[in-house]
C-alpha cells in the first residue's frame, strides 16, 4: 500500500514538473525569438525599405506593394554607391594582403625566434591596442598630408595609400597568430634544422599549412574592420576619387536627405559582402572570434 | 653538446658557431618584425608623443606659439579644484581597501571599519564634487562636461549589454532547437558597419509621429518622443525634478545608448556561450546530486566559473565606450546639443571642425590618460574579485 501510494504521489509530482518545464520552455523561446526579431528588426526594414517607391518611403509602408528592383540601379550608378563600392573592395583588398605579411612575419618572430627587445617591442605593440582612436587622429592626419615626414608625392590626402598604409599591420592580428606560431611543436623545428631548413622555409613550408583558422581568424578581423571603416576613411577622402562605401552613404545622407529608398538600397549594398562572407565562414567567424574573446 | 665529447681543439670552433646563430637569430628576428614595426610605430606609436608635442603649442593647422601645459591648464580651469579632485579618487581608493579588508578580516573589528570605510566614502564623495564644481567653474566646461556624457554613455550601455549577453547565452546553452540560427541571428548586429545600419535606426529614431519608436511608445499609451533630436533629460520627461549629474542622460543619448546596446548585446552572448561550454558538466552534477536547484547553479556555479569571461567583457566594452566614436557621431543631430557630446566627439570638432590641433590633442591625451586609470582600476578591483578556476 505504502509502496503503491508513493509511485502515485511520485508520478504526479514529475507529471506537475514536466507541466512546469513545457511552460518554462515556451517562455524561452518566447524571449529568444523576442530577441531574435529586435536583432533582424533593422535589416529587414532596411531591405524592404530599399524595394519602395518614394511614395511608400514618405507614408511610412512596411513593405512595399511592387518590389522595385531598379533602385538598386539606381543607387548604384546615379547614386554613384557602384563607384565607391568599388573603391572599398580594392582598398579592402590591398589591406589584407599587406596584412597577412606583416602580421605572419611579425606572429612567427615574436611567437618563435629568440632575440633581444623582442618582449618590450611586443609590449609596445599591444599598449597600441588600447589607445583611443581619437590621439592618433591628428598626427596620422598631419602625417598622411605630408607635414610630418616628407613623403613620395607630396601628400596623400585622396590617395589608395592614405586608406590602405596605417592599417596593413596591427598589433591585434600579431598578437593572434603569435599565441598559435609559438604553439607549434619545438621537435618539429628541430627536425626541420637537422634537414638543413632556415626560418623562412619552416614558416612557409611547414608551419602556415597547419595554420588556416588563425590565419583565417585573422582575415576576417581584417575584412570586417576595413570594410567598416568609417572616421579614418572620412578624414582622409575629400573628393570622389577614393572615397569608399561607409563615407560614401555618409555623405549620401547628409545631401541627399528624403530619397530614403536608394539610401536602403545603398545601404543593403554595402551590406551584401560582410553578409555572403559571414553566412560562408559563419563558424569560423563566431569561433574565432569567442576563442579569441575567451584568452584575452 | 657536441663540446663536451669533441677534442680540445675543436671546442672553440662550435662556441663561435653557436655565437654566429645566434646573431643570426637577431638578424632574421629583427627582419621579419620590420614591416610590421615601421607601420605600427608610425600610426600607432609615434602618435602618442607627437600628440603630445603638439598639445604644447598654439596649432591652427600650421604650428604657433608654445604654450607649455597651458591647453591643460584651460581644461582643468582651477588647480586647487583639480587636487580636490585627485584627492576624491584617492579617498575612494582608501574607503575600498578599509572595506576589504574589513571583509577579511570579519569578526575583529568588522563593524567600525566599515563604518570607517562609508565615512571616508562620504568625505570622498563631497572632496571630490567640489573640486569638480570649481573646475568646471573654472576650466573648459565644453570638455569636462563630455567627460560625464562619456560616463552616462559608459554607465547605459555596459551593465545592460552584458546581463542580457548573459542572459541569452545561458538560456541559448540550454538544448535548445534551432541554436545555431540564434546565434547567427544575435552576432548579425556586431559585424554589420555602423554606417549601415545607422542608416535605419536614425528613421526608426525618427521624431515623427509616424515614426516605428513613437508607434511602439504609443502602443503603451504614451505621447509621440522626440527621440535622438530630444536634449532633455529623459528624468525630466517621465516628470522628476533632478538636477545635476543626477538629471541623468538625455533622450537623444539614451537613443544612441539603445543602438550600442543592440550592437554589442549579441557579440557578448557568443562569448559568454564559448565561457559557458569551458564549465566542466561535472560540476553541475555534483552540486544536483547534493540537491541545488536551477538558481543555485546559476548562481553558486554559473556565475563564479564564468567571472573572467564576465570580467573580460565589461574591461572591453567599458574601454570602448569611452574610445566610442562611430556609434554617436552617426546618429546625433545638433537640436540634441551638447546633451550627446561624448569626450571623443569633443575631439573631433575641436580638430575637424574649429581646426585647433593644439587644444584638440590635449583633450585627446586627457582621455587617453583617463582610459589608462580606468583600466588600471578595473583590473584592480574586478582581478581581486574574479575566480580563476
Amino acid at each position: 500500500m505504502a509502496n503503491l501510494s508513493g509511485s502515485v504521489s511520485t508520478r504526479s509530482v514529475s507529471h506537475k514538473g514536466q507541466a512546469g518545464r513545457i511552460i518554462g520552455r515556451i517562455l524561452i523561446y518566447i524571449v529568444l525569438i523576442f530577441g531574435a526579431l529586435v536583432a533582424i528588426f533593422p535589416f529587414f526594414w532596411m531591405i524592404s525599405t530599399s524595394l519602395m517607391s518614394l511614395g511608400e518611403t514618405i507614408n511610412r509602408q512596411l513593405v512595399p506593394r511592387v518590389p522595385q528592383f531598379q533602385n538598386f540601379v539606381q543607387a548604384w550608378s546615379t547614386a554613384k554607391f557602384g563607384e565607391y563600392f568599388i573603391n572599398s573592395v580594392l582598398v579592402t583588398v590591398g589591406t589584407l594582403a599587406g596584412l597577412l605579411v606583416t602580421s605572419i612575419l611579425a606572429g612567427y618572430a615574436f611567437g618563435r625566434i629568440e632575440f633581444k627587445g623582442r618582449d618590450l617591442i611586443f609590449g609596445l605593440f599591444l599598449a597600441t591596442m588600447m589607445m583611443p582612436e581619437s590621439v592618433t587622429w591628428i598626427p596620422n592626419f598631419l602625417m598622411i598630408r605630408g607635414a610630418i615626414v616628407p613623403l613620395p608625392g607630396g601628400t596623400w590626402l585622396n590617395t589608395y595609400w592614405a586608406l590602405t598604409v596605417p592599417f596593413i599591420a596591427n598589433a591585434f592580428s600579431i598578437f593572434l597568430l603569435k599565441q598559435f606560431f609559438s604553439q607549434v611543436p619545438k621537435d618539429l623545428w628541430d627536425a626541420a634544422r637537422i634537414d638543413g631548413c632556415d626560418h623562412t622555409r619552416f614558416l612557409v613550408q611547414i608551419v602556415l599549412p597547419i595554420s588556416k583558422a588563425p590565419i583565417m581568424t585573422v582575415l576576417l578581423f581584417g575584412f570586417t574592420a576595413s570594410w567598416n571603416a568609417f572616421t579614418w576613411p572620412l578624414l582622409v577622402t575629400t573628393n570622389d576619387t577614393w572615397r569608399p562605401m561607409m563615407v560614401g552613404l555618409w555623405t549620401f545622407v547628409q545631401e541627399a536627405g528624403p530619397q530614403t529608398h536608394l539610401l536602403m538600397a545603398g545601404a543593403v549594398i554595402s551590406l551584401l559582402p560582410i553578409l555572403v562572407i559571414y553566412f560562408i565562414t559563419q563558424k569560423q567567424f563566431t569561433e574565432g572570434i569567442a576563442t579569441t574573446g575567451l584568452k584575452g | 653538446m657536441a663540446r663536451t665529447t669533441s677534442p680540445l681543439g675543436e671546442s672553440t670552433k662550435p662556441q663561435r658557431g653557436i655565437k654566429w646563430l645566434k646573431q643570426r637569430e637577431q638578424r632574421t628576428g629583427f627582419l621579419y618584425i620590420l614591416p610590421a614595426f615601421i607601420i605600427i610605430f608610425l600610426f600607432g606609436l609615434f602618435p602618442i608623443v607627437y600628440s603630445f608635442y603638439m598639445s604644447m603649442f598654439n596649432w591652427r593647422v600650421r604650428r604657433g606659439s608654445f604654450v607649455g601645459l597651458g591647453h591643460y591648464f584651460d581644461i582643468f580651469g582651477d588647480l586647487t579644484g583639480f587636487l580636490m579632485f585627485l584627492a576624491g579618487i584617492g579617498l575612494f581608493v582608501l574607503a575600498y581597501n578599509v572595506w576589504n579588508k574589513a571583509f577579511r578580516s570579519v569578526k575583529a573589528g568588522g563593524f567600525p571599519a566599515r563604518l570607517l570605510a562609508s565615512v571616508i566614502l562620504i568625505a570622498g564623495g563631497f572632496v571630490l564634487t567640489s573640486g569638480w564644481g570649481r573646475m568646471i567653474a573654472a576650466g573648459n566646461s565644453n570638455f569636462l562636461n563630455s567627460l560625464i556624457i562619456t560616463l552616462y554613455y559608459a554607465l547605459g550601455t555596459v551593465p545592460l549589454e552584458i546581463i542580457l549577453g548573459m542572459v541569452l547565452a545561458y538560456i541559448l546553452f540550454q538544448n535548445i532547437k534551432g541554436k545555431e540560427i540564434f546565434r547567427m541571428i544575435y552576432f548579425l548586429p556586431y559585424i554589420t558597419p555602423t554606417v549601415s545600419t545607422a542608416v535605419v535606426f536614425q528613421i526608426i529614431f525618427s521624431s515623427r509621429e509616424t515614426s516605428i519608436a513613437n508607434m511602439v511608445v504609443g502602443f503603451f499609451g504614451m505621447d509621440p518622443l522626440k527621440w535622438r533630436f530630444e536634449p532633455n533629460p529623459v528624468s525630466e520627461l517621465l516628470g522628476l525634478n533632478l538636477q545635476g549629474f543626477l538629471a541623468g542622460p538625455s533622450l537623444a543619448l539614451v537613443t544612441i545608448i539603445l543602438f550600442g546596446i543592440w550592437t554589442y548585446v549579441g557579440y557578448n552572448a557568443v562569448i559568454f556561450l564559448a565561457g559557458l561550454g569551458n564549465i566542466p558538466q561535472e560540476v553541475y552534477e555534483a552540486a544536483e546530486i547534493d540537491g541545488a536547484n536551477r538558481f543555485h547553479m546559476f548562481r553558486y556555479i554559473t556565475m563564479p566559473l564564468l567571472s573572467p569571461v564576465t570580467f573580460y567583457l565589461s574591461l572591453v566594452a567599458f574601454i570602448g565606450t569611452f574610445k566610442a566614436f562611430n556609434h554617436i557621431y552617426v546618429l546625433r543631430v545638433p537640436s540634441a546639443q551638447d546633451s550627446v557630446i561624448t569626450a571623443s566627439i569633443r575631439i573631433f570638432d575641436s580638430f575637424y571642425k574649429a581646426n585647433m590641433y593644439g587644444v584638440a590633442t590635449s583633450q585627446a591625451i586627457v582621455l587617453f590618460l583617463v582610459i589608462l586609470g580606468l583600466t588600471l582600476v578595473q583590473n584592480k578591483i574586478m582581478g581581486e574579485r574574479v575566480f580563476y578556476g
